[in-house]
Formats: C-alpha cells, sequence, structure tokens
C-alpha cells in the first residue's frame, strides 16, 4: 500500500516475470554487460525497491550500462521478453518515479556519470545522466562557471533524474527551471533507437521534443546524453535571513517583494516547526522563537547586489521583521544554506516519518494557503512544518506522522489531499517540482478535466504504446504491482 | 474533398455569430503563398472556435489558423485551405495579475496592444519580434517568434506557463496552468509552441512577466572584421557583464538601415550593438567595462543610445530580419565569425549579396539574400549556406522567399533522426488531418 490512495485494481498492464523467464532474461542481459553489472538476487535489489517517497516495489533485475549501446541493447532485451524497463539516476525522486511498480528491469546510471564536453566559448556542457548534479558545477567552479538548477538534494542526485523531473531549486527563481538549461538530449526510445533531439544550438526545426521530454518522468523515453547550457558565476552574492514574527508577514514579504519587481535569485521560507528542527541539527543561528524566517539572496554586479538588498531590507521591515542579518562571510553564509539544504533531515531526527508535499500558488495568495495548510494538518491531529522555495509559491509542507499510530497513514493521506485542493483552487498547481510519478496519479485530475488527460496520454501513446517504459505512471492506472509494501 | 456547402450550413447553426465570407475578393487578401482559402472564419469567442474546428474535422476539411497574418508565409507551401480561421476578434485580456507578474490572454491579441496594457502597471512580456502592432500572441506563439533581447530573457519556451488549445476534434484542452512552477504532466506548451497550428490551434496564454527596465542603454561599436566582433562577443558573454541583447550588424543590413529606417551606421565592416539593462549606476559600470573590453578587441566606439535613438535603433533591428529571401540559421557562437566569410565565399561565388543581421550572442543569424529573383542561384546558394550550418552543429531554415522559389527548395531543410518522432505525435494530435500540411517541416 501507497501513502496514495490506489487507483481501483482491474487487469494489471503486466505479469510479474516468471522465474524461468527471469534466468532468461538476466542470461541475455549478462552476455550483454557481463554478469558483474546485473543485479538479481533479492539481496542486490533491496536498495532498488524505494527512492525518497513512500512507496516501494522490487524490481526483478537492475542492470548498470556503461553506454548508450548498452542501453539501446538492454531496451531490445526487455522489449523482446516484455519486460517493463525504469531508469532511475539517485533515487532521490520525492513522487515514486524510480520505483518499478511492475517489476522488471530497472536501468541504474552510475557508471554512465561522465562530463562528456565542456565548452566555454559556447557555454555549452554535455554530460551523461548519471553525472550527480553538484559534480557538473564543481567542475566548472574552477574557470568560473556553473549549472544553474540546483535541487536542495543535488549532492546525490543525478542530472539524468533531473531532466525526468525537470527539477528545479532555491536559485531557479530567476534562472528557470532544468528545462530552461537544457537544449538536447539523446534519448533510447522504446525500440531501442537511439536519437538525437534538440542540439547544441537554439530553435532547431521541428516540434521541440527536448522540451516535451524534460519531465516526462521516465514514461516516453531514457535519456542517455543531456547538452545544457553553463553560465558566468555572480560576482557578488549576498544571502539574508529576515525573521518574522507572524507567518503572514513573512508571505506578504515575499509577494511584495516579487511585486516590487525586485526578483532575487532565491527566496526560501522555514516556519518555526522547521526551525527548531534545524537548530537542533545544524546549529545555523537560526531564531527558534520565530514565526518564519526568509532566506534570501541577492547575486551579480556588486553595485546591483548592494541596491537589491537595501530594496529587500526595506521590504522586511515594512511587514515588521524582527532582524534581518545578511552573512558577513563565505562560512555565515554556507551556513544559513546549510540549514535549508539539511532542512529535511533535521526534520528526519524529529520525527519518525514525514510526507512532504509539493504544491505551487499564485504567491499573492501564501497567507491565505499557509493557513488553510495549518488549519487542514490542525483538523487531523497532524504536525506540520514549511520549508519551501517562496518566490516561485512552491510550498513543501511536510507533514509528520508515524505509521504504527492506527488510522495515522489514512489521515496523512487526506490531509495531503486537501492541501493539494487548496492550491489548485488557489489557482496553482499539484506539483512545482517533484514530479506526479506514482503518488499523484489521482491528484492530477484536480487540475486536468478528462480531455487534457487524453490529450497527454496520446504523447504517451505515441512515443511508448505499450508501456514499456515506466508503466503505471503519471496518469490514474489500474492495477498495480501486488507487492507495493505498507509503510 | 471535403463537403464545403453542409460545412456552412452547420456553421450557421453552431457559430452563428461567427463572421463567414467566400467572396473572391476578400479570399485573395488572405491567400497563403498564393493558395486561397475556400472561406474565412471569425469566430468571436473561444468556444466558436471549438465548433469550426470540429465541424471542418467532421466534414473531411483542412483548416489553418491566421493570427495578424505577420508570418504567414512561414513554413513551406500549404496544401489545399479549406477553411482560414482567422483569431483577431479573440483579443481579451482575461487576467493580469500584476503583483504575481503572470497574466492570461486571448489568441488574436496583438502584441503591441498587450505590451501597452502591462506597461500601465509596469511590467512587459519579454519577447521582443517583429511586427508588434501586427502581430497576435497565438501567431507569435506558433511560429516561436523572437527578437535581439531573448539573450536575457529567453524566447516563448520560457516565458508562456499555461496555453488553452482546441484539438483536432474541436475539444478544448489545457497545458499547464497559471503558476510559473508546475511539473503536472507533460509539458505540452513546449509541444505547441512553435508548432505553425500542425496540432492544435492556440486560443488563449498565460504568461510570465517582468518589470520594465529602470533603464537601459545600447553601445554601437564598429569592427573592421568578423572575427575581432565575435571575439568580442565570447568575452562578454563568459564575463561578469549581463547584457540584454548583443546584436551583429553587417555593412548590407547597416545600409539597408539607413535607406529604410534612418539609422546611420558605418557601412563598411561590422558593427555590434551592446545593450544592458537595470540601474543606473550597474548600466553604468557594464558600458566601462565593456568600452574596455573593445578597446582590447580594437573596436571604434561609434555611439552610445538612450531614450528615443535607442528604441528607434532596436525598432529597425527588429524590423530588418523582415526581408523577401530571408534565411534563419543557427549555429553556435564561436562559428559565426568562420560562418559570416562562408558567406561572403558562396555570395561572390553566386553572384548574390547579402545583408545579415545576428543574435550574437546566441548564434543566431538572419540572411537577407539579393536580388529575390535571382531562384537558380539562390537554390544553390541555400543548399551551400545550409550545410556549412549543419558542419556546425546548426541549422538553416528559409523564413521568407518568394512562392517561386519556396516550390524548389525546403524551407526547413531534410528532417532529422527525430522525425518519426514528430510524425508519431502529429498523428495523434491530427489523425484525420484537419489541420492543413504541408506548411511544416517534412511536410506535416
Ligand atoms: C532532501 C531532498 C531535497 C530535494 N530537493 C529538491 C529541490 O529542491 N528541487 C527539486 O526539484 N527536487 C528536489 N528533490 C527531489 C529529487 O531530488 C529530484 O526530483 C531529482 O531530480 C531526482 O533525481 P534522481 O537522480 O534522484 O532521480 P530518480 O529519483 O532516480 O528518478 C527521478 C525520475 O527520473 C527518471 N529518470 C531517471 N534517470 C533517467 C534517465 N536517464 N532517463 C529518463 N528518465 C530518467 C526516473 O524514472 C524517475 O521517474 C529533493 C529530494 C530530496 C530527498
Amino acid at each position: 500500500m501507497s501513502i496514495t490512495a490506489l487507483p481501483p485494481t482491474t487487469t494489471p498492464l503486466f505479469e510479474r516475470i516468471s522465474e524461468s523467464k527471469k534466468e532468461d532474461v538476466v542470461r541475455d542481459l549478462s552476455a550483454l554487460l557481463g554478469a558483474k553489472y546485473v543485479l538479481h538476487t533479492s539481496y542486490d535489489l533491496m536498495l532498488y525497491e524505494y527512492d525518497a517517497s513512500i512507496d516501494r516495489c522490487t524490481p526483478d533485475i537492475v542492470v548498470m550500462p556503461a553506454s548508450t549501446e548498452d542501453v539501446a541493447a538492454i531496451v531490445k532485451i526487455a522489449a523482446s521478453y516484455n519486460t517493463p524497463v525504469v531508469p532511475r539516476g539517485a533515487g532521490t525522486g520525492l513522487s515514486g518515479g524510480a520505483i518499478p511498480v511492475y517489476g522488471g528491469i530497472v536501468i541504474v546510471f552510475t557508471r554512465m556519470n561522465r562530463i562528456l564536453e565542456i565548452d566555454y566559448d559556447n557555454l555549452r556542457a554535455v554530460v551523461q545522466p548519471g553525472l550527480v548534479n553538484l559534480h557538473l558545477s564543481n567542475a566548472l567552479n574552477p574557470q568560473g562557471f556553473y549549472y544553474v538548477p540546483d535541487p536542495s538534494s543535488q549532492r546525490s542526485c543525478t542530472i539524468g533524474g533531473n531532466a525526468g523531473e525537470n527539477a528545479g531549486g532555491p536559485h531557479t527563481l530567476i534562472y528557470g527551471v532544468t528545462t530552461n538549461h537544457v537544449l538536447g538530449l539523446e534519448i533510447v526510445t522504446p525500440e531501442g533507437k537511439i536519437v538525437q533531439v534538440g542540439g547544441w544550438t537554439q530553435d532547431t526545426p521541428g516540434y521541440d521534443l527536448t522540451g516535451l521530454l524534460i519531465g516526462s518522468e521516465g514514461t516516453l523515453c531514457i535519456v542517455t546524453k543531456i547538452i545544457v547550457r553553463i553560465v558566468h558565476m555572480p560576482e557578488a552574492v549576498k544571502t539574508m535571513v529576515a525573521v518574522f514574527d507572524t507567518m503572514d508577514d513573512a508571505s506578504n514579504t515575499v509577494s511584495e517583494i516579487i511585486a516590487s519587481g525586485v526578483i532575487p535569485a532565491a527566496i526560501e521560507m522555514m516556519d518555526q516547526m522547521i526551525l527548531q528542527a534545524v537548530e537542533a541539527d545544524t546549529h545555523a543561528g537560526y531564531p527558534m522563537d520565530a514565526a518564519a524566517v526568509l532566506l534570501m539572496e541577492a547575486e551579480g554586479l556588486r553595485e546591483g547586489v548592494a541596491e537589491q538588498v537595501e530594496q529587500i531590507v526595506a521590504v522586511c521591515n515594512k511587514y515588521h521583521a524582527r532582524a534581518v542579518r545578511i552573512a558577513a562571510n563565505e562560512t555565515e553564509r554556507q551556513l544559513f544554506w546549510a540549514g535549508r539544504k539539511n532542512a529535511f533531515g533535521a526534520v528526519g531526527r524529529i520525527s519518525p516519518e514525514f510526507y512532504v508535499q509539493d504544491g505551487v500558488v499564485p504567491r499573492t495568495r501564501l497567507p491565505y494557503v499557509l493557513r488553510r495548510v495549518s488549519e487542514i494538518c490542525a483538523s487531523y491531529g497532524l504536525r506540520v512544518g514549511n520549508v519551501f522555495h517562496a518566490g516561485d509559491g512552491n510550498l513543501h509542507p511536510l507533514i509528520l506522522f508515524d505509521s504504527h499510530i492506527p488510522g495515522e497513514i489514512e489521515r496523512v493521506r487526506k490531509a495531503g489531499h486537501e492541501i493539494l485542493e487548496v492550491c489548485a483552487e488557489a489557482g496553482g498547481t499539484i506539483t512545482g517540482e517533484h514530479g506526479v510519478g506514482i503518488e499523484k496519479q489521482e491528484e492530477m485530475a484536480l487540475i486536468f478535466n478528462e480531455v487534457d488527460l487524453r490529450v497527454m496520454q496520446q504523447v504517451r501513446q505515441a512515443w511508448n504504446p505499450h508501456q514499456l517504459f515506466n508503466p503505471g505512471k503519471l496518469f490514474p492506472m489500474p492495477g498495480r504491482c501486488a507487492d507495493i509494501k505498507q509503510l | 474533398m471535403g463537403d464545403i456547402e453542409t460545412f456552412a450550413g452547420d456553421l450557421q447553426t453552431f457559430a452563428s455569430t461567427a463572421l463567414v465570407t467566400s467572396e473572391a475578393d476578400t479570399l485573395r487578401n488572405y491567400a497563403v503563398d498564393g493558395i486561397l482559402p475556400r472561406f474565412v472564419v471569425t469566430p468571436t469567442n473561444v468556444e466558436q472556435v471549438g465548433h469550426i474546428v470540429a465541424l471542418a474535422n467532421q466534414h473531411g476539411l483542412s483548416l489553418l489558423a491566421r493570427g495578424g497574418g505577420s508570418r504567414m508565409s512561414v513554413g513551406g507551401l500549404p496544401e489545399q485551405i479549406d477553411v482560414l480561421l482567422e483569431t483577431n476578434r479573440l483579443t481579451r485580456i482575461l487576467e493580469h495579475e500584476a503583483p504575481d507578474l503572470t497574466c492570461h490572454v486571448e489568441a488574436g491579441l496583438t502584441m503591441a496592444a498587450l505590451q501597452a496594457r502591462l506597461a500601465q502597471k509596469g511590467q512587459w512580456l519579454a519577447l521582443d519580434p517583429p511586427d508588434a502592432a501586427q502581430a497576435t500572441i497565438g501567431g507569435l506563439l506558433a511560429s516561436n517568434a523572437s527578437g535581439p533581447k531573448r539573450l536575457r530573457y529567453g524566447s516563448a519556451r520560457d516565458l508562456v506557463i499555461g496555453l488553452h488549445v482546441v484539438q483536432a476534434n474541436g475539444e478544448l484542452s489545457r497545458s499547464g496552468g497559471r503558476v510559473v512552477k508546475n511539473v503536472a504532466g507533460y509539458d505540452l506548451n513546449k509541444l505547441y509552441i512553435g508548432s505553425l497550428g500542425t496540432l492544435g490551434i492556440i486560443v488563449d496564454a498565460n504568461f510570465k512577466l517582468h518589470p520594465l527596465p529602470i533603464a537601459e542603454r545600447t553601445l554601437l561599436l564598429t569592427f573592421t572584421n568578423a572575427g575581432d566582433a565575435m571575439h568580442m562577443v565570447i568575452a562578454l558573454l563568459g564575463s561578469l557583464l549581463t547584457p540584454s541583447a548583443i546584436e551583429l550588424i553587417d555593412s548590407g543590413a547597416a545600409s539597408d538601415m539607413s535607406d529604410f529606417f534612418g539609422v546611420h551606421l558605418p557601412t563598411n565592416g561590422y558593427t555590434l550593438a551592446v545593450n544592458f539593462e537595470g540601474g543606473a549606476v550597474t548600466i553604468d559600470r557594464q558600458l566601462d567595462e565593456t568600452r574596455q573590453l573593445a578597446r582590447k578587441h580594437a573596436a571604434l566606439m561609434v555611439d552610445d543610445l538612450a531614450g528615443e535613438s535607442q528604441s528607434h535603433f532596436w525598432e529597425a533591428i527588429r524590423e530588418h530580419t523582415q526581408g523577401s529571401v530571408t534565411c534563419k540559421v543557427a549555429i553556435l557562437v564561436s562559428q559565426v565569425a568562420p560562418y559570416l566569410q562562408t558567406v561572403e565565399q558562396v555570395c561572390r561565388r553566386h553572384d548574390l549579396e547579402a545583408a545579415i543581421l545576428a543574435h550574437a550572442g546566441n548564434g543566431i543569424l538572419f540572411i537577407e539574400l539579393r536580388p529575390s529573383d535571382a531562384t537558380p542561384r539562390l537554390i544553390e546558394a541555400i543548399a551551400e549556406l545550409r550545410s556549412y550550418a549543419k558542419e556546425a552543429r546548426g541549422s538553416l531554415i528559409v523564413e521568407r522567399c518568394p512562392v517561386d522559389l519556396k516550390r524548389r527548395i525546403n524551407v526547413w531543410g531534410e528532417p532529422g533522426s527525430d522525425f518519426f518522432l514528430m510524425q508519431r505525435l502529429k498523428n495523434q494530435f491530427d489523425p484525420n488531418g484537419t489541420f492543413v500540411k504541408g506548411r511544416f517541416v517534412g511536410g506535416l
């Protein structure tokens, strides 16, 4: 069982693979990759039965290709046995995208983790999907460049997974999310064909397939190469923490900063529950008695940053900020960010389990929606903390729970659903960056009607008609793997 | 072909307030590459668009949407056009949520009208394509038009957050939404942008907006050769500076600009126009550092534009990309200088002249070839230029050309290895071929 309501179980898309068939598949795959790169014992597979969401399901086989040709050959083998294929990056996804709900073959990209090319004149890099997000910026930094999208999980998540989810991050507020930084892809189709889409240049003739594939959650193709844009590091960065006594003041500050047209590089919000958890964990120096803090960053040219900081501080003061602290140096700046980036982990220390939601609302509706979030959680007797990309209106309520308490999971599920209903009613969406996966299949109906969903399914029908790739995701689907486990 | 009489009758029933005309004189004004539609229908609301498309679909008629008509000549020759659906009555601004920096507008609104409204609240849609007075939102999105400031703000794909699109069966479907961040389901916005009406009719759009710049300035620099100019561009792009636009103007384009727009630039060598936006202090510093860089790259300072003269200059740049034979080339920035030399050689070989404007920071060149009636020579030159563009990891499309030439070339070039995937999408979205074929890549 999962934390989200399962769709009604009717005929499953795929039968679980039989032991004898599995032996055949393993034999073929081992002949291709070498036995070392084909995992199939239950001990070896355990690591791959979950991601950072709450669902799980064990694959039958895990393979580690070394090249695009390997991937294409794996796909052909899988197709010949009618066994589903699920691509997996680091498994940090929060919506179950990498979970093989019908079992089958999981492709892991740990061996395809190289930077293939960096071209500073043209501001491009070509990378393999298994490259860890932060490793790209680490490679670029010495030359003064970096790769913009910076999910809070960037120390472990992969660029392939980022492409799969169209990942965002704190600094995507002005610079845009993954899709705004990818120009081209090399992909493998369900027929095992290797195809180039987009390219090194802009406006390639034809449909914008790159744009369509980013965020397709492994349901249309397997990405084997990614051409990204890189940019110069800013000259100056100023990081500020503003402390507020009410959530409303903090949210109003966010929407006024945006409305005034001063768009900082990042505006992140943390509420009291999160502050307390973070302080206990990271000692970043956040006040534990504040209702909320905003972590904000201005970057660019020295003069511009100074101007922005002034404007931001003025808005904070207008909304009664108790204090605004500007990081004095890089160490302090890193400390401020460490608090934010470790927030999920910190919450893990105060609660056995938590469930992260991911809704988006128009920024002016933040005060209302945050109030509703706490009312909803209170009505179910659940504790909630908020740590999120406030500048984008992208909420991440963290609902704490303990699955040993009878009925608790059901309450968490209902609260999560109600929160998304509120986001949808406020003109927002059900996911800003974590994706639909298996978690939000039902919630798609909160924002899309039947026609909208049918049109989207035409795309899957065009590319992945038998759902060989990542079956049973994104849309309401009958019949899933019997062993999706209770928490 | 389809049953045009019953179509007209049904139209009366389902969309009685839509304007319908089949008068020969009027139709001539709507010809696309010389092909006359059999009907022009002008719906007054989105619901009617749905009815019209559904009826065309049911009667086996082919349909093409038209906004302001400024970019109808983009693409290959259309096959038969039974119904031309004109969107210019769909002009409502449904919402401008200024504090959220978003808006929601109907597709028939002109770009100029939208910008005027947004400007009242100190905002703009950060797209600066040509012909803002005539071009509509729907047409701009369908043809993925952009302008010099895409260097800073990106193109339509970076600014659209939601669309409503009438599907081939007449049903209305939404993609994206009203918020700036959204990963629910497939990102169909990207698919519709630039699809030239082959997948659906865009009827309204949600955009992410930007505040109008507090100030802006433009430096004009001249270089004796393209190599120096492009080294300067690469240095700028790899620096701390954040120009909003970098335009390269060759001597041919410079003389056009003085002939047609009264903008006087040196007509030998290359001019580089570098635009900065922001607060006065940051602009001043960026201008200073650009001047220093320019000196290192053997540039001559020509002018420093602000105010009226600046707006006039950029308007001339935008409108210049609208000649009789215009090739749009996208290549790597580092390849622009060698490519310019190639253009020169190719033109010499075929006794043609070129006038070139480039969004130099994006590697996008607009090459105007003349004379426009030298069809056989143009065919050869275009083929050569296209193959050089491919070698430079890029592409060449012919954005505008006389029909005579269009009949004899492929304006898009040969489709790539991903074409079969595009075809499958087209078959899913438009199984009966309701949307006029022939104009898009590979004849889609
Ligand atoms: C602590 C924490 C903080 C986070 N912060 C953020 C944040 O700030 N912003 C944000 O956007 N997300 C965030 N996430 C979510 C997650 O890290 C991102 O979704 C990330 O992009 C997933 O990358 P991954 O490599 O772990 O992919 P996985 O979870 O392994 O896979 C994600 C999806 O991509 C598909 N996929 C993977 N590789 C490929 C490929 N090669 N080809 C095709 N499809 C592929 C998978 O099938 C799956 O559907 C956070 C997660 C955690 C645990």
